[in-house]
C-alpha cells in the first residue's frame, strides 16, 4: 500500500467568499501514484530521455504546490522531449496513456523547444471501461524565442475514475503556447494550467471543450500571467453539462506590472441540459498595469430562444436541437486539431455516447 | 518626452474638519463583555437585545478573520472605542435644539439645506448616537414611520423590530456582523405601510467625529406591500492618524410588489476601515434598487446583497468606486435568486488612481427552484496610472438549467485620442480626464437625485485634482 495524502489543488490566485466553495478543491485520501507506461510516437526531430525531475525547475503550474509535492513522491520519471533544432517537426509527438483499474498512476512530461522551432503534441488520456482509480499527469514546457508548442489533450474519463492533469510553462519573446483540451465523460477530472508569458509579444491560446454527464465532475484552473510587454492571451471555454454533472471553472488573467500593451480575454459558454446540473464560474482579471486591455464574458444557461425558434421552425425536435448544439460545442474546438486521427477518435467517442444515451432512453 | 506635472494634495477641507470630543461619554478601548453590557445599559435595551448582544460577542470571539480581500492588519480592535455618546442627552426633532458644534458640522455638510429643499425626512447620526431625526408632517400623515431604532424598540413597533432585527444578517454571517450585533448603536427604523408611495426621499447622514472610534449604526427598513421608498445614506469623517472603524448593518425588507431604492454616497476619511454589511430580501413582484458610490475609506469591504425570495422579484445594482492613494476598496454586489422568474442586473464602474486599489467582487447564485431566472453582470474598470491596481473577481453559482446568465467585464485606460480631442476643443488635460471619468461613472450619477449627482461629480473632480502625469 502506497502513502496516502490530502491535497488542496486548483487554488484561484485571488480568493473570494468561502461560502461559495470556489477558492480551491480539497482532495482527501489520495494514494501517491506510481509511474505508468505510455505508448509514444516521435518525429525524427525530437529527442526524448528520462530524467528524475523537471529540468526546468519549479515552474508555476495550475494545480499548485500540493500536487507537485504529490508527483515528487511518485516514482514516475520525467520524459524530457527536446526540440533542439529550429523549424517545424514533420509529425506530432503522440502520447497515449491508458489508466488501469484499481490503480493510482502518474506520468510526467517536459517539452523544451529551442528558438524558432515548433512542435505539436497530442496526448490521449483514457480510463479503462468500468475502472476506478486515479491518474495524474504533469506537463511542463519551456519555449525559446519565436517557438510554438501546440499541446492537444483528450481526456476521456468515465465512472469512478479521477484524472488530475496539470500544466505549467514559460514563453520567451514571441513564443506561442496553444492548448486544446477536450474532456468527455462521467468521471472526475481536474485540469490546471498556468502559463507565464515572460517574453515580449509571447502568446497563449487556450481552448477547452467539454461534455460532462452522469455524475461527472470537472474542475478547471487556468492562469495566464502577463509579464512581458505586448503579450496576448485568449481563453475560450465551451461545454455542456447534463444529468447531474457539476463543473467549476476558474480562469485568471493576471496583468503584472510591466506588461504594457498586453491584451487578454476569456470567454465562457455553458449549456445546462438538465435540472440537477451545477455550474460554478469565477473568471478573474487582476491588473497592475495601466496600458492593458482585459475582458471576460460568460453566457450560462439554456440555448437562446431565437435560435430555438429558428430551428424548431425548420422542423427539428427540441431534444434533437439540444443534442446537436451540445455536440457542436465539442466539434467547434476539435475541428481545429491538426491531427485527423485524433479528430476521428473524438467523433467516435461522441457517437458512442449518443448511442448509449439513446439505448438507455429506450 | 512627456513631462510629469506636480501632483498636488487633495483639498478635502469640506469633509476634513473636527470638533473636540472631550465632553463626550466613551467606553474603554477594546471589546469585552463589560463594555457590551455597558453599551446595553446606556441604550436601555430590552432583555432580548441584551442577550442578543452577548450572544453576538460570543460569536465574534469564535469567528475567524476573513482570509481573502484587502488587509485589515492595521485595525486593532483592542484600540477601538465602540461607543461614543456626544454631549447631548437625547435625539432632537428641531435643529435649533442640537448642540452648536454638532449643528455646525451638519450645516457645513449641507444636511439642513438638503432637508429643506429635497427631502421628506432626515436622520443625523454623530458618533454613536442619532442627534436629530425629523420627518415631514405630510409623510408622517401617510403612516410612514421614520425614527431611531432605539426608541422604536420600546414603542408600538417593538415586536416588529424583534422579528426582523439581524434576521437577514445574522451575527454568524461574518466576524464584523457579530461585532455589529454586540455593540451596535444608533441608526434608523423606517416602516412604509401598504400601498404608500413616498414621493421624495428620506435621508440618514452618518458623521464620525471621535478619533479611534467605531460607528455601528443599524438601519432597518420595511417597505410593505405595493409601497415605494427612496432612502439615501451619506457618511463622512475627518481624517485622523489612528484607525477608525465603520461596521454598520443595513437590513431591507421589500414586500410584495413594493419597490425600495437605496442610494449611498460613501465618503469616509482615508483612515477608515469600512466593513459594512447591507442586505435586502425581496418578496413576490418586489424590486430593490441599489445605487452606490464609494469614494472614501482606507479599506472597504462592501457588497450589498439581494435575496430574491418571491416570484418575479427584481434587483438592480449600480455602483461606482473610486480608489485613490492609500485606498484599497473591495466593493461589489451579491444576488441570490431563490424563486421563479427573478431577475437581476449589476452594473458597476471602478476607477483606480495614485496607487489606489479597487476590486470588483460579485456573486450571482441561482437556486435549483429559480426557473426562468435572468441575470446580467457588467463591470468596467479604468486604470488612470501604472502605480494603481484594479481587479475583478466575479463568481457565478448556477444550479438551475432554466436560467439565462450573462456576464461581461472590461479593464482598460482612458483613450489618448479622446483626451486629445477634448484638449483640442480648449479643455485642460485635467478637466478632460475629469469629464471622461464623470462620464464613465454616469451609470450611478444618472440614478441619483440631481443634488447628489452633483456631489458625486464634485467628489470625482476632487479626486482627479493633480492626476495628470
Amino acid at each position: 500500500m502506497r502513502e496516502i495524502k490530502d491535497i488542496k489543488i486548483n487554488k484561484v490566485p485571488s480568493p473570494t467568499w468561502r461560502w461559495l466553495s470556489l477558492n480551491d478543491y480539497f482532495l482527501s485520501n489520495v494514494e501517491v501514484p506510481a509511474g505508468i507506461s505510455s505508448e509514444t510516437e516521435l518525429p525524427l526531430a525530437v529527442e526524448v530521455k528520462e530524467i528524475p525531475e523537471f529540468s526546468a525547475g519549479d515552474i508555476k503550474s495550475g494545480m499548485g504546490d500540493d500536487f507537485n509535492k504529490l508527483m515528487k513522491c511518485s516514482n514516475a520519471p520525467v520524459h524530457l522531449f527536446k526540440k533542439t533544432k529550429s523549424g517545424a517537426a514533420d509529425s506530432p509527438v503522440s502520447i497515449k496513456l491508458m489508466f488501469n483499474d484499481s490503480c493510482s498512476e502518474a506520468y510526467q512530461a517536459e517539452f523544451e523547444l529551442v528558438d524558432d522551432s515548433s512542435l505539436t503534441v497530442v496526448m490521449d488520456l483514457e480510463t479503462e471501461e468500468g475502472a476506478s482509480g486515479l491518474g495524474a499527469v504533469s506537463v511542463r514546457y519551456k519555449l525559446g524565442q519565436n517557438a510554438k508548442l501546440n499541446l492537444i489533450q483528450l481526456v476521456h474519463c468515465e465512472g469512478d475514475y479521477t484524472i488530475l492533469d496539470d500544466i505549467g510553462g514559460e514563453c520567451a519573446d514571441k513564443a506561442n503556447f496553444s492548448l486544446i483540451q477536450i474532456v468527455i465523460g462521467s468521471g472526475k477530472v481536474f485540469l490546471g494550467a498556468s502559463s507565464a508569458l515572460e517574453g515580449k509579444r509571447s502568446r497563449l491560446d487556450t481552448k477547452l471543450a467539454y461534455l460532462v454527464d452522469g455524475g461527472g465532475y470537472l474542475d478547471v484552473n487556468y492562469i495566464a500571467d502577463h509579464l512581458g510587454k505586448k503579450t496576448e492571451s485568449e481563453i475560450g471555454v465551451a461545454g455542456v453539462l447534463r444529468d447531474s454533472a457539476k463543473k467549476v471553472f476558474r480562469g485568471t488573467i493576471d496583468f503584472k506590472k510591466g506588461c504594457a500593451g498586453a491584451v487578454g480575454s476569456e470567454i465562457e459558454d455553458v449549456i445546462l441540459m438538465n435540472e440537477g446540473v451545477i455550474n460554478q464560474t469565477i473568471p478573474v482579471i487582476l491588473c497592475a498595469e495601466e496600458d492593458v486591455e482585459g475582458s471576460h464574458g460568460a453566457t450560462i444557461g439554456k440555448l437562446p430562444s431565437d435560435m430555438l425558434f429558428y430551428m424548431t421552425s425548420r422542423g427539428m425536435e427540441l431534444d434533437n436541437i439540444y443534442e446537436l448544439m451540445a455536440r457542436a460545442r465539442i466539434t467547434a474546438v476539435s475541428q481545429s486539431i491538426p491531427v485527423p486521427e485524433f479528430r476521428d477518435k473524438i467523433e467516435e467517442i461522441l457517437d458512442e455516447k449518443a448511442a448509449d444515451r439513446k439505448e438507455r432512453e429506450l | 518626452m512627456k513631462e510629469k506635472t506636480q501632483v498636488e494634495d487633495i483639498d478635502r477641507s469640506l469633509y476634513d474638519f473636527r470638533y473636540s470630543d472631550e465632553d463626550s461619554m466613551k467606553v474603554d478601548e477594546g471589546l469585552t463583555e463589560e463594555i457590551v453590557l455597558q453599551i446595553s445599559e446606556e441604550k436601555n435595551d430590552p432583555e432580548w437585545m441584551r442577550d442578543f448582544r452577548l450572544h453576538s460577542l460570543d460569536v465574534y470571539n469564535k469567528t475567524e478573520m476573513v482570509d481573502w480581500g484587502p488587509s485589515i492588519e492595521g485595525l486593532d480592535m483592542d484600540h477601538i472605542i465602540t461607543y461614543v455618546r456626544p454631549n447631548t442627552n437625547r435625539m432632537q426633532t428641531d435643529w435649533e435644539d442640537v448642540p452648536e458644534d454638532i449643528k455646525d458640522t451638519f450645516e457645513r455638510l449641507g444636511i439642513p439645506q438638503a432637508e429643506r429643499e429635497s427631502l421628506a425626512g432626515v436622520g443625523a447620526q454623530y458618533d454613536s448616537e442619532l442627534v436629530y431625526h425629523n420627518v415631514k408632517d405630510e409623510v408622517a400623515a401617510q403612516g410612514v414611520i421614520y425614527t431611531d431604532l432605539e426608541s422604536a424598540m420600546h414603542g408600538e413597533y417593538a415586536e416588529m423590530i424583534e422579528k426582523h432585527f439581524m434576521k437577514l444578517v445574522p451575527p454568524t454571517d461574518h466576524k464584523f456582523a457579530a461585532l455589529h450585533g454586540a455593540v451596535w448603536s444608533g441608526g434608523s427604523f423606517v416602516y412604509v405601510p401598504k400601498g404608500v408611495n413616498v414621493e421624495i426621499p428620506l435621508q440618514s447622514y452618518f458623521r464620525l467625529n471621535a478619533a479611534g472610534a467605531g460607528q455601528f449604526e443599524h438601519t432597518l427598513i420595511i417597505v410593505d406591500e405595493g409601497a415605494y421608498l427612496h432612502f439615501i445614506e451619506g457618511c463622512s469623517a475627518p481624517k485622523y492618524n489612528v484607525a477608525n472603524l465603520h461596521a454598520g448593518c443595513v437590513e431591507l425588507f421589500v414586500g410584495k410588489n413594493a419597490t425600495l431604492r437605496y442610494s449611498t454616497i460613501e465618503n469616509w476619511s482615508k483612515n477608515m476601515y469600512n466593513l459594512n454589511t447591507k442586505r435586502a430580501k425581496v418578496e413576490e413582484g418586489g424590486k430593490v434598487e441599489w445605487v452606490s458610490g464609494s469614494f472614501g475609506s482606507h479599506v472597504s469591504y462592501l457588497y450589498p446583497m439581494s435575496i430574491l425570495n418571491g416570484k418575479g422579484a427584481r434587483c438592480e445594482f449600480s455602483g461606482v468606486t473610486f480608489a485613490g492613494a492609500g485606498q484599497n476598496l473591495d466593493t461589489g454586489a451579491k444576488v441570490v435568486h431563490a424563486a421563479e422568474n427573478t431577475s437581476s442586473y449589476i452594473n458597476t464602474r471602478s476607477i483606480s488612481k495614485g496607487g489606489g486599489i479597487s476590486t470588483f467582487r460579485s456573486a450571482v447564485v441561482v437556486a435549483p427552484n429559480a426557473k426562468g431566472t435572468k441575470s446580467a453582470v457588467s463591470c468596467e474598470s479604468l486604470m488612470l496610472d501604472d502605480i494603481s491596481r484594479s481587479d475583478t473577481v466575479p463568481a457565478m453559482d448556477i444550479r438551475c438549467a432554466d436560467a439565462d446568465i450573462g456576464h461581461e467585464a472590461k479593464i482598460g485606460r482612458i483613450s489618448d485620442e479622446v483626451v486629445f480631442y477634448l484638449m483640442s476643443r480648449g479643455m485642460s488635460e485635467e478637466d478632460a480626464k475629469a469629464l471622461i471619468v464623470s462620464g464613465f461613472a454616469d451609470n450611478v450619477g444618472k440614478e441619483l437625485p440631481l443634488e447628489y449627482a452633483v456631489e458625486m461629480n464634485n467628489l470625482i473632480r476632487l479626486e482627479m485634482k493633480g492626476s495628470i502625469g
